[in-house]
């Protein structure tokens, strides 16, 4: 093979549609499986969330895909490139954090990415400042790490990965140890990232965060993605609810219950709360208004709640049922 | 469920990767210069690094400088042959090792134990050239250190050494001939024969001589029978007194008999001798550099590195070098503290040899178990090549 035909198979190669591909991806420690058969699609360009509890495998699934540790089973590519066969092509481009970001603490900032921009290619040691200014810590680059709040240490992570002009970021809880500025520059930052056409894939337990910063996310519990599409698909089939402020709420139940409605009714002090199926038709919201109306119950408020990413991560995973 | 998240936005045009070889097990000149940099960077260790290859030398003969300048019928010359090679195998040789080995361990394990090694690994690079270029960013470090230590130990011992020879215990010019130390011996026969170790038989014919010269030497100070002259002869005083010119000849004889030990002192390091016992020392120090690399990457902590390779340099090497284990002693030749102690200079006393005389380098000192050069530079590569192996194995197959 020519050295231009390598070329070419270097842009073919990148040319997948997909900025993160895995199938059946499995990582074991001794029994305990920490991946199990991952089959993950990260589109190209866009905020990906990667959500989980606590021990779900997160970190996990990053680290494998990084190559920091191996994995038991499966394939995956990044960007592209078939990882581990061409991982160095595939890494050359891909900026990540895992876990917290550590440094030498006797370093300063600037020359700790000197020494990241040293095992890059020579031009990244020429995005160091632009670098260090993107995420705010040009007038702290020459302090000592060791100085560094955990938030400048996050921040820091973030500049080692542009360091690299990459073209895929994968953060690993990057929201942790932030202030609630802090957050809103990371979810800033982030979103500028993915206007510039990169891919982030955020890893987070941070539901909230999560839902203001991506567009797609996928749900990983006990080791096993679950869901995974864009948010907006996912939320619409999550089931719906009802709050209704109303006189009688025990009646009012007693009389829903006495119908064909299929849905969960609790009783709350001011009224009701009535939980729907996905799909729910508009229509049986005014059923429901006129059953309760025409039992002599009079309704104050009725309030259809937007199904959260949080309610409907507890929905769908099985971390609730266990506590 | 499952879907293909479709969000529509646009992405980066693919680009090829970067080609810059970031496969290759050979580390570039930026990896091995931000390296270094970050190691020259840890305060606390390059101060020790400084405090015991350059100032313990140096404040060892600063000090002996000032009690000689104020006080020099009490203190003598601060350099001299004999400081050279107290400093050199004493001090730098094992200091220096155990130095070089506390910066190769703490280049082995610190992008480990301070969470930098996985930001490395993100970026692709080959996990050998990651290594590797620890190799020239510590040698070049810690070999010019040692250099300097070694040039401060030189000077002084060439630039304040003794002018005059102290050859038992008489102080002897240097540099004579055969004739010459004949020549001089003749001029001071008495403390030629009193002090020079010599042995003669009865039938010597300065044997009469020797023993009449009375030497104050006895318990008392007061004259006793020179104790060298075999038995049987008559005491000083019986016998018949000899002529001035038969003790100058008896002298002159003793001079001849000591010389091959008396060309082996010097008032101060010859330059051949300091060309090898540098290279010598900058040997060890590669050696501990290296190895405590490899242990320091293979165990993935420095601390307990450091206290290893302390205990190889200080208890097992001297054990193992002198003692006679019966089975074991192609075993104990695999020590490579033994090693490098057969590659001694010779002229240069080797670490736990009880200092003094000449080592002779190869093998010459006879408490050492004897070993090849051969088998000795052996010994030195296979430790140089299996530590590096064992590290760099360690650092590619290691979970970042």
């Amino acid at each position: 093979m020519t050295a231009t035909t390598l070329e070419d198979d270097r842009f073919r190669e990148a040319e997948s549609q997909w900025a993160v591909e895995t199938r059946g991806l499995t990582k074991r420690f001794g029994q305990n499986v920490a991946v199990n058969g991952v089959e993950l699609l990260v589109p190209r360009g866009c905020a990906f969330g990667y959500l989980g509890p606590n021990g779900a495998g997160k970190t996990t699934l990053i680290r494998v895909l990084l190559g920091l540790t191996h994995a038991d089973a499966g394939t995956m590519s990044l960007l592209g490139y078939p990882v581990p066969r061409h991982r160095d092509l595939a890494l050359a481009r891909v900026g990540a954090i895992v876990d917290e970001p550590r440094f030498h603490a006797h370093l300063t900032g600037r020359e700790n990415l000197q020494v990241l921009a040293s095992a890059r290619e020579p031009a990244a040691r020429g995005r160091i400042g632009s670098s260090l200014e993107r995420v705010g810590l040009s007038h702290r680059a020459d302090d000592r790490v060791a100085k560094y709040s955990m938030g400048m240490r996050q921040r820091l992570g973030v500049a080692a990965c542009l360091i690299g002009d990459p073209q895929l970021l994968i953060l690993d809880e990057p929201m942790n140890g932030l202030d609630p500025a802090g957050m809103q520059d990371m979810r800033e930052m982030i979103q500028s990232l993915v206007a510039e056409g990169r891919t982030v894939v955020l890893s987070s337990h941070l539901l909230d965060e999560v839902e203001r910063t991506c567009d797609a996310v996928a749900i990983v519990d006990r080791g096993t993605v679950i869901r995974q599409g864009p948010i907006s698909e996912l939320l619409a089939g999550a089931s719906m609810t009802l709050r209704i402020e109303c006189t009688e709420p025990t009646r009012g139940r007693a009389l829903l219950e006495g119908t064909t409605l299929e849905a969960q009714i609790e009783v709350a002090p001011d009224g009701l709360g009535i939980t729907l199926p996905a799909g729910t038709s508009r229509e049986v919201i005014a059923e429901v208004a006129r059953l309760l109306v025409e039992g002599g119950i009079s309704l104050y408020r009725l309030e259809e709640v937007q199904a959260s990413l949080e309610s409907w991560f507890l929905q769908v995973t099985s971390r609730l049922g266990d506590e | 469920m499952t879907t293909v998240p479709d969000v529509g936005t646009a992405s980066l045009a693919p680009t090829a990767a970067p080609s810059d070889h970031r496969r290759s097990p050979v580390p570039t000149f930026g990896m091995m210069a931000s390296k270094f940099k970050e190691l020259r960077k840890r305060r606390g260790l390059m101060v020790a690094l400084v405090l015991v290859t350059v100032g313990i030398p140096a404040v060892f003969l600063i000090i002996r400088l000032l009690l000689h300048a104020f006080a020099p019928k009490t203190y003598g010359p601060a350099g001299g042959y004999a400081i050279y090679t107290a400093l050199v195998s004493g001090v730098l040789y094992a200091f220096g090792f155990i130095m070089a080995a506390t910066l190769g361990a703490t280049a082995g394990s610190a992008d480990l134990t301070e969470g930098v090694f996985r930001h490395l690994v993100v970026t692709g690079r080959s996990r050998l050239a990651l290594y590797l270029a620890r190799i020239p960013a510590g040698l070049a470090i810690i070999v010019p250190l040692v250099a300097v230590g070694f040039t401060i130990v030189c000077t002084v011992c060439v630039f304040a050494a003794p002018t005059r020879l102290s050859f038992n215990g008489v102080n002897v010019p240097s540099g004579l001939s055969r004739a010459g130390l004949e020549s001089w011996a003749a001029g001071h026969a008495d403390e030629v024969i009193c002090n020079f170790d010599f042995r003669i038989g009865p039938s010597s014919p300065i044997a009469p001589v020797v023993n009449y010269v009375p030497c104050n030497n006895g318990p008392n100070g007061g004259p006793t029978p020179v104790t060298k002259a075999p038995p049987g002869l008559p005491a000083p005083g019986n016998a018949a007194q000899p002529t001035q010119s038969q003790i100058r000849g008896a002298a002159s004889l003793i001079a001849q008999m000591d010389y091959p030990d008396y060309v082996r002192q010097f008032i101060y390091p010859s330059t051949s001798l300091m060309i090898k016992s540098g290279l010598w020392i900058e040997l060890e120090v590669i050696i501990g550099f290296v190895v405590g690399l490899g242990l320091g990457s293979l165990i993935g902590q420095r601390t307990v590195a450091v206290i290893m390779m302390i205990v190889l340099e200080v208890v097992l090497t001297p054990i193992l070098s002198r003692a006679r284990i019966p089975h074991l002693s192609n075993l104990q030749r695999a020590v490579v503290g033994l090693a490098t102690a057969h590659l001694a200079p010779g002229g240069l006393p080797v670490l736990g040899g009880g200092g003094g005389g000449p080592a002779g380098g190869g093998g010459g000192n006879p408490g050492l178990l004897p070993e090849s050069t051969t088998v000795a530079v052996c010994v030195i590569v296979a430790w140089l090549v299996g530590w590096s192996v064992l590290g760099a194995w360690r650092m590619m197959t290691r979970d970042a």
